[in-house]
């Protein structure tokens, strides 16, 4: 088999095929679907609570090619793990996956997660990050950004959006000592590639976290499902690097910091947020940024965003039908 | 009882078009109920949704087949099925569609009073997006009775304003008072025969256990892995890609990018859209470097 | 053949590997504890060929089961009181996808006015998981139930998972003159594991997705057949044991010196045995009393239960738990089985939170269902040796 290191060897065939039930523009089905193409047919599917047990199948049809398996919300770690036990001592050679939520992975999954990372189990572990709980409607997670709206963290007369800042969960995993973990983004296309690739090499649990758009969710435009990741690791919202038996390494450096403004003036989940707020983001980000890159950020301006009226339905996707 | 059944797509604000004839229902002193279709749908695909209003206490909970109102959001659905279906003699339809109601067919057997309202063009300019579902409600008081326009627009205003700030109240509301002068009253009698999608439902024992399924041929479709190719998603769209391939340097950027699979990459990494699964999103368009991909509105075409 | 001193936990931990368990996820809970560190140490020891997987809670634990049985292996596992709770939502999980992972419980009473000890009101109310369930009275039952429990929970008319139940500490870490078979009489009984469904990439399944309305009414009734059809499997799986070890149980429930009875007990567990005593005792001082040991809640005999208690006047239910609604749990279950039968049923509570049972409290219970019997009227539900009136 050709090992992977651009775009152009990713094969045609797909694992996660079409006729799915994704949102136009679902940056979660973007990424699964790349991911699922590289690890191609030798591969078993774990899905937990998520939008992609919804919309990747639905009894009596899947989008799936590969074995495909759903049980509960909390356990992609342990499931993974008996899949796996069951294949070794079956002498079965195939990659085993597990594609949780970011609700699913940074919360309620966290200790099956966990479990399965000190184990080292021979498992890969995909978080689709879309920040917050989307398949039940837009509920605020641990991987939620400071300041964004939620339907559990509304703008409200005296609290607006999040106030904790999003958790680093790659870190957390990392420090269960496991062989591999990255960070992706799916408008990184090489990078993409090369990391999914080494996932699919290395023997024992490897971690990928994803940043993966909500259209409903981020209030969006559909179009901009992919394109925003740019964005995000330009402005140090999301940063893309990885750690390889231990050791840390930056993947891909933005040539220079893009005010966080840039990124959220795209999505309406930011739309009310005030002047400090921006400010103690930027901050946030300019302290992230020096962490993982390792040198003076330049001192971004912390400009308020253009606040335009919004009319962009809220979120609750019931509202939306 | 009337019964009323709300057609649209994921994001067309079907549930919220119930919900609010209902609460205008409430305020002029009828009981009501609405509720959608607990489906798993998302943004684009059909849905439906209703609503049942009467003078007595409502104590049905099932869902709405002999509707005496249809509300049709999107023409397109009409390729789909037939919205109209199980419509009562005396019933009425109210759809969001150009054209007038003679010029429509709702499917065989349909012969009732309907109205038509330009809805998607009277929610673009008065809210800036396609949401048609305050603007469906205006042109609803103008083809049935029960509930006015005047409680239909109170309930707008307290429902979308209270979720949305006072001024997309005022605005929805606005949409709707425009929909209600801009409908067109008349008569549509359809022809066009619907044939309903065959699907696998077996009795029990004929059903593998363990909720597990193999990839399985049966005369009416293909169940288990891989099967979604018989859900044509594409049907969602609201916009459609034009791909100009003489701009196109093979980056594979949108192949790669297309969250639905819709992009078939050839042998010679030249693109061609599968437009029954490309639900329009634009990603393509936005991450091709060269500007070799349009998004027209609309929906058309299978292939390109 | 060979006779080992152990406790039921130990005879808990031979059965499994006898019965060639492959994947044995665990989590530490008293009193079941040392089922899995008696397997830590057949498999450390290179006398039993599986993969120990020690999670980090009882909800990964059938987490991990349920993953393994899906890839096809046979799963063994066990766990007590909290520990169930904790799985309670991926035992729902098991059942429906039809995986028939066999877990043995120690039975502990579950959550607060309660400590270590036994009472059944953990495994009793998972009844209605979609799980089978047996209850033991000692650890030659234990030991031989799991092996049993496999060879009926793998059968094709069933493809459940099933639980084996022992009470905490009588059983659990009482030693007791156990037979251990030999390997190859149990292989003999037990074939291979053939799974139905199976996570493989060369014959891909979709497993357990959403299922919608229109499926999921056909599916379930799928899985009422399965438990019905488990009956049969029950009562052929005994026989066979029977012929090849000489011990036979009686399948669904087993009828002592019940024939000639006019009254009897019918109850679950340890309990069973004290009930022997009884009974012998009154029969010798001439009173027509028989016993009647449930061992499956699920399947629960109940046309069974119909033809053996033809004869009764009155029969009395043993429950280790309450149902917080007058009534415990066993009584309902028969009571419902015996609807318009004629008999009078009362029920008699002991035992809760582990409060040990002695022969004179079975005594007092025999008292009452006598009393029933000669058509006095006793209360439909009797706490015994409770302090203070009864209200």
């Amino acid at each position: 088999m050709t090992r992977m290191t651009s775009m152009k060897d990713v094969p045609r065939e797909d694992m996660l095929t079409h006729g799915h039930g994704a949102c136009p523009g679902c940056g979660y089905a973007a990424t699964a679907k790349n991911i699922a193409k590289m690890l191609g047919p030798n591969t078993v599917v774990y899905v937990p609570a998520s939008c992609l047990v919804v919309f990747g199948a639905l009894y009596p049809y899947s989008s799936w090619k590969t074995p495909y398996m759903f049980t509960a919300f909390e356990n992609t770690g342990a499931v993974t793990t008996g899949i796996k036990a069951a294949l070794r001592r079956r002498h079965l050679d195939a990659t085993v996956v597990g594609m949780a939520g970011d609700g699913g992975t940074f919360d309620i999954g966290l200790q099956a997660l966990s479990g399965a990372a000190e184990r080292n189990e021979d498992v890969i572990y995909v978080c689709l990050d879309n920040e917050a709980f989307m398949n039940t409607g837009i509920q605020r997670s641990s991987a939620t950004p400071f300041g964004a709206w939620t339907t559990t963290t509304p703008v409200g007369l005296e609290v607006k959006g999040n106030r904790r800042f999003k958790k680093d969960i790659a870190r957390i995993v990392a420090d269960h000592d496991v062989p591999y973990v990255a960070t992706l983004s799916v408008a990184h296309f090489t990078d993409f590639v090369r990391k999914v690739q080494k996932a699919k090499e290395v023997r024992g649990f490897r971690f990928l976290h994803c940043l993966t758009p909500c259209i409903p969710g981020w209030r969006i435009e559909p179009s901009k499902g992919v394109s925003i990741n740019r964005l995000a690791v330009d402005t140090g919202m999301w940063t893309l690097y990885e750690v390889e038996n231990g050791v840390p390494k930056v993947t891909y450096k933005p040539k220079a910091m893009t005010p966080v403004t840039e990124y959220l003036k795209l999505q309406g989940r930011f739309k009310h947020m005030s002047e400090a707020d921006v400010r103690q983001l930027q901050a946030w980000l300019c302290a992230k940024w020096r962490a993982h890159y390792g040198e003076e950020a330049p001192s971004p301006p912390c400009v308020m965003p253009g606040h335009e009226e919004v009319l962009a339905h809220d979120g609750d996707p019931l509202y939306g039908i | 009882m009337y019964e009323i059944r709300f057609h649209g797509r994921g994001g067309q604000g079907a549930v919220m078009a119930a919900q609010t004839l209902a609460d205008a229902a409430v305020r002029i002193g009828f009981q009501a109920q609405a509720f959608p279709y607990f489906g798993a749908e998302r943004r684009g695909a059909p849905v439906e949704a209703y609503a049942r209003i009467d003078t007595a206490k409502i104590r049905t909970k099932s869902q709405v087949y002999r509707p005496h109102l249809v509300v049709i959001m999107d023409a397109s659905l009409l390729e789909l099925e037939g919205p109209a279906s199980g419509l009562r003699p005396d019933g009425k339809v109210v759809m969001n569609v150009a054209q007038r109601p003679e010029e429509l067919d709702l499917g065989a057997g349909v012969d009732a009073e309907c109205g038509t309202v330009d809805a998607s063009s009277i929610a673009l300019e008065t809210l800036k997006m396609p949401v048609v579902n305050t603007a469906m409600l205006g042109a609803v008081a103008k083809v049935w009775n029960v509930v006015p326009l005047d409680a239909i627009l109170e309930a707008i205003e307290d429902r979308f304003g209270g979720k949305l700030g006072r001024r997309a109240g005022m605005l929805n509301a606005e949409a709707a008072r425009r929909a209600y002068e801009a409908t067109v009253v008349g008569r549509t009698q359809g022809k066009r025969e619907y044939v309903q999608p065959k699907r696998w439902l077996p009795v029990w024992d004929e059903i593998p256990i363990g909720v597990s399924l193999r990839k399985t041929a049966h005369v009416e479709e293909e169940v288990g892995p891989a099967t979604t190719y018989q859900h044509h998603t594409g049907r969602w769209k609201w916009s459609t890609p034009l791909y100009k391939k003489d701009k196109c340097i093979r980056c594979l950027r949108c192949w790669w990018s297309c969250p639905d699979a819709a992009i078939v990459r050839q042998d010679d990494d030249y693109m061609r859209w599968d437009l029954e699964y490309c639900k329009g999103c634009g990603i393509c368009a936005d991450i091709c470097p060269v500007e070799a991909i349009d998004m027209l509105q609309g929906a058309r075409g299978t292939w390109q | 053949m060979a006779v080992k001193t152990i406790t039921g936990d130990q005879a808990v931990a031979y059965g499994a590997m006898l019965a060639r368990a492959e994947v044995v996820p665990g989590f530490p809970i008293t009193p079941q504890t040392v089922i899995i560190e008696q397997i830590s140490e057949f498999i450390n020891d290179g006398l039993m060929d599986a993969d120990f997987i020690p999670a980090e809670s009882e909800h990964s634990v059938m987490s991990v089961a349920v993953g393994a049985s899906a890839g096809g292996v046979r799963t063994f596992t066990a766990t007590s009181s909290q520990g169930l709770a904790l799985m309670y939502e991926m035992l729902f999980a098991a059942a429906p996808t039809r995986l028939p992972v066999v877990m043995a419980v120690a039975n502990r009473s579950l959550g607060a006015a309660s400590g270590i000890w036994t009472e059944h009101n953990d495994s009793v109310p998972v009844r209605e998981s979609g799980w089978l369930q047996v209850y033991v009275e000692d650890n030659q039952e234990a030991l031989d139930m799991i092996i049993q429990a496999f060879r009926i929970a793998e059968d094709r008319r069933v493809m459940l998972p099933i639980m084996v139940c022992l009470d905490g500490f009588i059983l659990s870490h009482v030693v007791e003159g156990v037979d251990i078979p030999e390997q190859a009489v149990v292989d003999r009984f037990l074939p291979r594991f053939a799974p139905v469904n199976v996570l493989d990439p060369r014959d891909p399944i979709m497993m357990n997705p959403v299922t919608p309305p229109e499926f999921a009414t056909e599916l379930r009734y799928q899985q009422d057949r399965a438990v019905e059809a488990a009956r049969t499997v029950i009562g052929e799986a005994d026989e066979e044991f029977a012929a090849l070890t000489g011990r036979r149980y009686g399948g669904l429930f087993e009828a002592y010196r019940l024939e000639d009875a006019e009254f009897a007990l019918i109850g679950l567990g340890t309990w069973a045995g004290i009930a022997r005593e009884v009974v012998d005792q009154l029969r010798a001082e001439g009173k027509k009393a028989g016993l009647i040991k449930l061992r499956y809640m699920r399947p629960f005999p109940g046309q069974e239960l119909r033809q053996a208690t033809l004869n009764l006047k009155a029969l009395g239910t043993f429950d280790r738990s309450a149902a917080f609604n007058g009534y415990g749990p066993v009584f309902t279950e028969v009571r419902n089985a015996l609807y318009g039968s004629g008999i009078t049923v009362t029920d008699h509570l002991a035992g809760i939170g582990g409060r040990d049972i002695t022969a004179e409290m079975v005594r007092d219970m025999y008292g009452l269902v006598e009393r029933s019997a000669r058509g006095e009227k006793v209360r439909d539900c009797t706490w015994h040796a409770l302090r203070g009136e009864m209200e």
